[in-house]
């Protein structure tokens, strides 16, 4: 019997599934402009962020602007892999489903 | 749960990661302007140089026009709370524009202060240097109106190479017009269109 693939459980949570899916067609992002996409909270946001973070899928990078405290998000390489193989096992374990 | 809500919630979340990549790529920027500020500055700078053949004529309107375009835009990003990211096609369409303008600049001096100015020349290499620039710009964005436009200068290239000064003019004039103006005010209709489809989405 085909073995169906695992969906990476850091990545299946909607809010951090759209925080990736943003950052990937972008080069960097800042958190207003992360929190205006996706409507949330600055909470939520900064914690969802932050288990990107722990998982090394983004990184951050905190900096002054015009004396205006900055905090920009990148995806990395291992980010990037992470989602093209979750979207690959959601193609997988839809099969058909998707035409 | 069912496998057909399972079907359902991995759909949804395919449907999420396309309209987040969709949403993060989506500009409400406007460089529909920039292309008719700059045809109105080439006809400013011909009409002078039809007063005044100094070698500075073109120098100066260009590097005003520079300076309006820059200060427009900082104004523009300074007055938007969120800064809009980077994207790698962003950045390589704004190379090739600003590499251009530099090519171009240094072009200007060297014909205006050695004396060689020639207006067959001239044209061809602008038109030339206007074609690639369009070209590349319409092949990344994969836009056939501005591949459209690069042709245009292209041909306008050709044509500048035969005929006489007043011809090589009129087909300088037409090409600004079509390709500058024309295609500017097409452009500014058509983010004025995404604006008002982003404003009611969002």
């Amino acid at each position: 019997m085909l073995e169906l693939p695992e969906l990476n459980p850091v990545i299946h949570g909607k809010l951090r599934l759209a925080l990736l899916s943003l950052l990937s067609g972008v080069e960097e992002a800042e958190f207003t402009w992360l929190r205006l996409k996706t409507g949330s909270t600055d909470g939520n946001l900064g914690a969802q962020l932050l288990k990107l973070e722990e998982a090394g899928y983004v990184s951050v990078e905190k900096k002054f602007v015009q004396r205006k405290p900055q905090t920009l998000y990148r995806m990395t390489e291992a980010g990037r892999t992470a989602l093209t193989e979750y979207v690959q096992a959601l193609k997988a374990l839809l099969g058909g489903a998707i035409g | 749960m069912t496998q057909n809500a399972e079907d359902m919630e991995l759909k949804d979340r395919l449907n999420l990661i396309e309209n987040m990549i969709a949403e993060g790529r989506r500009t409400t920027e406007s460089w529909g302007w920039t292309f008719v500020l700059w045809g109105v500055a080439y006809y400013f700078a011909i009409g002078w140089t039809a007063y005044n053949q100094s070698p500075w004529v073109w120098l100066v309107t260009m590097v005003s026009a520079s300076i309006l375009c820059w200060a427009y835009i900082w104004k523009r990003r300074r007055s938007q709370p969120e800064r809009k990211p980077g994207t790698t096609i962003g950045r390589a369409i704004f190379s090739i524009w600003a590499v251009m303008g530099i090519s171009m600049s240094l072009l200007f001096l060297g014909l205006g202060f050695s004396g060689r100015f020639n207006q067959h020349i001239f044209v061809a290499v602008v038109a030339a240097m206007l074609g690639v620039a369009n070209g590349a710009s319409g092949m990344i964005v994969r836009w056939k109106a501005q591949i459209a436009s690069a042709v245009v200068w292209w041909a306008a290239t050709v044509a500048a190479c035969f005929g006489s000064n007043e011809q090589c003019m009129v087909v300088f004039l037409v090409a600004i017009f079509l390709c500058q103006i024309v295609f500017g005010i097409y452009l500014m209709i058509g983010e004025a269109r995404a604006r008002k489809q982003g404003a009611s989405h969002a």
